[in-house]
Protein backbone atom coordinates (compact mmCIF):
# COMPACT_ATOMS: atom_id res chain seq x y z
CA UNK A 1 0.00 0.00 0.00
CA UNK A 2 1.16 3.37 -0.69
CA UNK A 3 0.31 6.40 1.75
CA UNK A 4 0.96 10.36 1.07
CA UNK A 5 2.47 12.18 4.26
CA UNK A 6 1.16 15.88 3.46
CA UNK A 7 2.78 18.14 5.56
CA UNK A 8 0.56 21.50 6.57
CA UNK A 9 1.54 24.17 8.15
CA UNK A 10 0.41 27.92 8.73
CA UNK A 11 2.44 29.89 6.39
CA UNK A 12 1.72 33.41 8.33
CA UNK A 13 2.80 32.13 11.67
CA UNK A 14 6.28 31.31 9.50
CA UNK A 15 9.08 33.49 11.47
CA UNK A 16 11.30 34.77 8.83
CA UNK A 17 13.92 34.01 10.64
CA UNK A 18 15.96 31.37 8.70
CA UNK A 19 15.79 27.82 9.69
CA UNK A 20 17.76 26.01 12.27
CA UNK A 21 20.43 24.20 10.74
CA UNK A 22 19.44 21.23 13.72
CA UNK A 23 15.74 21.17 12.07
CA UNK A 24 17.92 20.29 8.67
CA UNK A 25 19.70 17.43 10.85
CA UNK A 26 17.07 15.95 12.14
CA UNK A 27 14.90 15.92 8.64
CA UNK A 28 17.63 14.29 6.96
CA UNK A 29 18.23 11.72 10.05
CA UNK A 30 14.34 11.00 9.22
CA UNK A 31 14.48 10.71 5.66
CA UNK A 32 17.45 8.66 6.02
CA UNK A 33 15.22 5.77 8.66
CA UNK A 34 12.69 5.70 5.55
CA UNK A 35 15.18 5.01 3.16
CA UNK A 36 16.88 2.40 5.46
CA UNK A 37 13.57 0.66 5.67
CA UNK A 38 13.26 0.73 2.14
CA UNK A 39 9.59 2.91 2.59
CA UNK A 40 10.55 6.03 0.74
CA UNK A 41 8.77 6.11 -2.92
CA UNK A 42 9.11 10.33 -2.75
CA UNK A 43 9.63 13.20 -1.01
CA UNK A 44 9.53 17.32 -1.70
CA UNK A 45 9.39 20.12 -0.19
CA UNK A 46 7.41 23.44 -1.80
CA UNK A 47 8.62 27.06 -1.82
CA UNK A 48 6.54 29.32 -0.40
CA UNK A 49 3.33 29.67 -1.55
CA UNK A 50 4.07 34.01 -2.63
CA UNK A 51 6.10 32.02 -6.03
CA UNK A 52 2.97 30.20 -6.60
CA UNK A 53 -0.43 30.49 -7.86
CA UNK A 54 -3.72 28.96 -7.33
CA UNK A 55 -6.35 28.39 -10.63
CA UNK A 56 -9.54 28.57 -9.47
CA UNK A 57 -12.43 26.49 -11.95
CA UNK A 58 -16.02 27.82 -11.27
CA UNK A 59 -17.66 27.11 -14.50
CA UNK A 60 -16.43 29.85 -17.43
CA UNK A 61 -13.49 30.18 -17.78
CA UNK A 62 -10.72 29.05 -15.02
CA UNK A 63 -9.22 32.68 -12.53
CA UNK A 64 -5.77 32.44 -11.80
CA UNK A 65 -4.97 34.18 -8.81
CA UNK A 66 -1.16 35.16 -7.92
CA UNK A 67 0.05 33.97 -4.77
CA UNK A 68 0.67 34.44 -1.32
CA UNK A 69 -2.47 32.22 -0.23
CA UNK A 70 -2.71 34.70 2.55
CA UNK A 71 -6.51 33.52 3.09
CA UNK A 72 -5.15 30.01 3.52
CA UNK A 73 -5.26 28.75 7.11
CA UNK A 74 -3.28 26.04 6.63
CA UNK A 75 -0.68 25.42 3.43
CA UNK A 76 1.06 22.39 2.05
CA UNK A 77 4.94 22.60 2.87
CA UNK A 78 5.86 19.39 1.11
CA UNK A 79 5.02 15.56 1.46
CA UNK A 80 6.61 12.22 1.62
CA UNK A 81 4.97 8.79 -0.58
CA UNK A 82 5.52 5.69 1.53
CA UNK A 83 5.83 2.14 0.11
CA UNK A 84 4.22 0.11 3.53
CA UNK A 85 2.22 -2.96 4.48
CA UNK A 86 -0.24 -1.29 6.39
CA UNK A 87 -1.94 1.97 7.69
CA UNK A 88 -0.46 1.37 11.24
CA UNK A 89 2.99 1.60 9.54
CA UNK A 90 2.33 4.74 7.57
CA UNK A 91 1.14 6.42 11.07
CA UNK A 92 4.20 5.43 12.81
CA UNK A 93 5.88 6.96 10.30
CA UNK A 94 4.15 9.91 10.60
CA UNK A 95 4.25 10.66 14.21
CA UNK A 96 8.16 9.91 14.13
CA UNK A 97 8.96 12.96 12.00
CA UNK A 98 10.33 15.39 13.70
CA UNK A 99 8.44 18.70 13.95
CA UNK A 100 6.68 20.67 17.39
CA UNK A 101 5.17 23.83 16.40
CA UNK A 102 1.64 22.44 15.43
CA UNK A 103 2.32 21.11 12.18
CA UNK A 104 0.01 18.77 10.96
CA UNK A 105 0.57 15.60 8.41
CA UNK A 106 -2.14 14.17 6.52
CA UNK A 107 -1.96 10.28 6.30
CA UNK A 108 -3.55 9.81 3.38
CA UNK A 109 -3.77 6.52 0.90
CA UNK A 110 -2.49 6.82 -2.81
CA UNK A 111 -5.24 5.32 -4.72
CA UNK A 112 -3.86 1.93 -7.12
CA UNK A 113 -5.51 1.45 -10.56
CA UNK A 114 -7.59 -1.62 -9.02
CA UNK A 115 -9.56 1.33 -7.13
CA UNK A 116 -10.88 2.27 -10.18
CA UNK A 117 -11.64 -1.12 -11.62
CA UNK A 118 -15.94 -0.95 -11.96
CA UNK A 119 -15.89 2.66 -12.01
CA UNK A 120 -13.42 3.63 -15.00
CA UNK A 121 -14.02 2.43 -18.45
CA UNK A 122 -11.81 -0.47 -18.88
CA UNK A 123 -9.70 0.89 -21.92
CA UNK A 124 -9.14 3.94 -19.24
CA UNK A 125 -7.13 2.22 -17.05
CA UNK A 126 -5.20 0.10 -19.45
CA UNK A 127 -4.36 3.29 -21.30
CA UNK A 128 -2.88 4.96 -17.79
CA UNK A 129 -1.19 1.94 -17.25
CA UNK A 130 0.67 2.83 -20.75
CA UNK A 131 1.08 6.18 -19.86
CA UNK A 132 2.77 5.18 -16.35
CA UNK A 133 5.34 2.87 -18.51
CA UNK A 134 5.80 6.15 -20.77
CA UNK A 135 6.01 8.07 -17.83
CA UNK A 136 9.08 6.67 -16.48
CA UNK A 137 10.98 5.84 -19.46
CA UNK A 138 10.96 9.70 -19.99
CA UNK A 139 11.85 10.15 -16.55
CA UNK A 140 12.59 7.29 -14.41
CA UNK A 141 10.10 7.72 -11.31
CA UNK B 1 11.91 23.75 -13.12
CA UNK B 2 9.99 21.81 -10.82
CA UNK B 3 6.20 22.13 -10.31
CA UNK B 4 3.69 20.65 -8.50
CA UNK B 5 -0.48 20.90 -8.83
CA UNK B 6 -2.34 20.35 -5.95
CA UNK B 7 -6.05 19.41 -6.71
CA UNK B 8 -8.13 20.72 -3.65
CA UNK B 9 -11.73 19.90 -3.69
CA UNK B 10 -14.91 19.33 -1.37
CA UNK B 11 -15.36 15.57 -0.88
CA UNK B 12 -18.81 15.95 -1.91
CA UNK B 13 -17.12 15.81 -5.49
CA UNK B 14 -15.35 12.70 -5.15
CA UNK B 15 -16.20 10.07 -8.16
CA UNK B 16 -19.38 8.54 -6.62
CA UNK B 17 -20.59 11.05 -3.97
CA UNK B 18 -23.28 13.59 -4.33
CA UNK B 19 -21.69 16.23 -6.55
CA UNK B 20 -19.42 14.15 -8.60
CA UNK B 21 -19.62 14.54 -12.33
CA UNK B 22 -20.52 11.61 -14.61
CA UNK B 23 -17.78 8.91 -13.42
CA UNK B 24 -17.37 7.78 -17.32
CA UNK B 25 -16.93 11.09 -19.05
CA UNK B 26 -14.08 12.63 -16.23
CA UNK B 27 -12.08 9.64 -16.49
CA UNK B 28 -11.80 9.90 -20.27
CA UNK B 29 -11.06 13.69 -19.97
CA UNK B 30 -8.56 12.85 -17.04
CA UNK B 31 -6.88 10.64 -19.26
CA UNK B 32 -6.90 12.51 -22.30
CA UNK B 33 -5.06 15.10 -20.30
CA UNK B 34 -2.93 13.27 -18.86
CA UNK B 35 -2.24 11.98 -22.14
CA UNK B 36 -1.26 15.34 -23.34
CA UNK B 37 1.24 16.10 -20.22
CA UNK B 38 3.24 12.69 -21.07
CA UNK B 39 3.17 13.66 -25.02
CA UNK B 40 4.72 16.96 -24.29
CA UNK B 41 7.43 15.22 -21.91
CA UNK B 42 6.41 17.37 -18.12
CA UNK B 43 4.90 14.72 -16.75
CA UNK B 44 7.36 13.81 -13.43
CA UNK B 45 4.45 11.64 -11.29
CA UNK B 46 0.36 12.19 -10.90
CA UNK B 47 -1.32 10.07 -7.68
CA UNK B 48 -4.73 10.24 -6.90
CA UNK B 49 -5.62 10.10 -3.05
CA UNK B 50 -8.16 7.71 -1.47
CA UNK B 51 -10.92 9.43 0.60
CA UNK B 52 -10.25 11.06 3.72
CA UNK B 53 -12.11 8.44 6.05
CA UNK B 54 -9.48 6.50 5.07
CA UNK B 55 -6.95 8.85 6.35
CA UNK B 56 -5.52 10.47 9.59
CA UNK B 57 -3.95 13.44 10.89
CA UNK B 58 -1.25 13.56 13.07
CA UNK B 59 -0.30 16.91 14.87
CA UNK B 60 3.04 17.62 16.23
CA UNK B 61 2.88 20.30 18.63
CA UNK B 62 5.70 19.76 20.91
CA UNK B 63 3.51 17.20 23.35
CA UNK B 64 4.03 14.55 21.51
CA UNK B 65 1.62 13.29 18.67
CA UNK B 66 -1.54 13.02 19.03
CA UNK B 67 -3.55 11.40 16.45
CA UNK B 68 -6.84 12.53 15.09
CA UNK B 69 -9.03 9.96 12.68
CA UNK B 70 -10.74 11.05 9.27
CA UNK B 71 -12.68 11.59 7.65
CA UNK B 72 -12.00 15.73 8.13
CA UNK B 73 -15.40 16.87 7.75
CA UNK B 74 -14.18 19.99 8.95
CA UNK B 75 -12.61 20.94 6.08
CA UNK B 76 -14.14 22.55 3.23
CA UNK B 77 -11.92 21.35 0.54
CA UNK B 78 -9.30 18.55 0.69
CA UNK B 79 -5.77 17.20 -1.55
CA UNK B 80 -7.37 15.17 -3.85
CA UNK B 81 -3.80 14.14 -5.84
CA UNK B 82 -1.30 15.85 -7.11
CA UNK B 83 0.52 16.22 -10.58
CA UNK B 84 4.19 17.05 -10.92
CA UNK B 85 6.12 18.77 -13.99
CA UNK B 86 8.63 19.51 -14.99
CA UNK B 87 8.35 22.71 -17.09
CA UNK B 88 10.38 25.65 -18.58
CA UNK B 89 9.05 28.18 -16.70
CA UNK B 90 6.05 29.25 -13.91
CA UNK B 91 3.89 30.66 -16.77
CA UNK B 92 4.00 27.40 -18.52
CA UNK B 93 3.22 25.49 -15.28
CA UNK B 94 0.04 27.75 -14.85
CA UNK B 95 -1.18 27.32 -18.15
CA UNK B 96 -1.27 23.68 -17.80
CA UNK B 97 -3.23 23.80 -14.74
CA UNK B 98 -5.67 25.85 -16.53
CA UNK B 99 -6.70 23.21 -18.90
CA UNK B 100 -7.20 20.80 -16.07
CA UNK B 101 -10.78 19.08 -17.32
CA UNK B 102 -11.94 19.49 -13.48
CA UNK B 103 -15.05 21.35 -12.95
CA UNK B 104 -16.21 23.72 -10.77
CA UNK B 105 -15.65 24.08 -7.04
CA UNK B 106 -11.84 22.69 -7.96
CA UNK B 107 -9.02 24.67 -7.11
CA UNK B 108 -5.19 23.71 -8.45
CA UNK B 109 -2.60 25.25 -6.44
CA UNK B 110 0.72 26.23 -8.07
CA UNK B 111 3.36 25.48 -6.10
CA UNK B 112 7.51 25.75 -7.02
CA UNK B 113 9.58 22.68 -5.69
CA UNK B 114 12.63 24.11 -4.84
CA UNK B 115 15.74 22.22 -6.40
CA UNK B 116 18.50 21.35 -3.54
CA UNK B 117 21.17 24.01 -4.79
CA UNK B 118 19.14 26.34 -3.59
CA UNK B 119 19.81 25.04 -0.21
CA UNK B 120 23.40 25.59 -0.30
CA UNK B 121 24.71 28.00 2.06
CA UNK B 122 21.56 27.58 4.42
CA UNK B 123 21.77 23.59 5.07
CA UNK B 124 25.31 22.20 6.28
CA UNK B 125 26.95 20.90 3.18
CA UNK B 126 27.22 17.53 4.71
CA UNK B 127 23.64 17.26 4.72
CA UNK B 128 23.36 18.57 1.48
CA UNK B 129 25.53 15.95 -0.16
CA UNK B 130 23.56 13.19 2.25
CA UNK B 131 20.14 13.78 0.93
CA UNK B 132 21.82 13.63 -3.01
CA UNK B 133 22.89 9.83 -2.03
CA UNK B 134 19.27 8.99 -0.12
CA UNK B 135 17.80 10.18 -3.86
CA UNK B 136 20.16 8.22 -5.85
CA UNK B 137 19.39 5.05 -3.00
CA UNK B 138 15.43 5.67 -3.86
CA UNK B 139 16.56 6.27 -7.86
CA UNK B 140 18.66 3.11 -7.40
CA UNK B 141 15.94 1.15 -5.72
CA UNK B 142 12.68 2.21 -8.21
CA UNK B 143 14.90 0.90 -10.71
CA UNK B 144 15.58 -2.82 -9.40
Amino acid sequence: MRFMLLLKYDENAQKDTPPDPAMFEEMGRFNTAMVDAGVLLAGEGLAPSSQGAAVTFDGEEPTVSDGPFTEAKELVGGFWILKVDSLEEALSWAKRAPFRDGERLEVRRVTEAEDFEGLAPQEVLDAEKELRARQTQQHGS
Amino acid sequence: MRYMLIMEAPESMRIGEADAPPAEEAFEAMGRYNTELVDAGVLLAAEGLAPSSEGFLVTHDGEGPSVTDGPFTEAKELVAGFWMLEVASREEAVQWARRCPIGPGVTLQVRRIPEMAEFEGVAPAELLDAETTLRQRIAERQQA
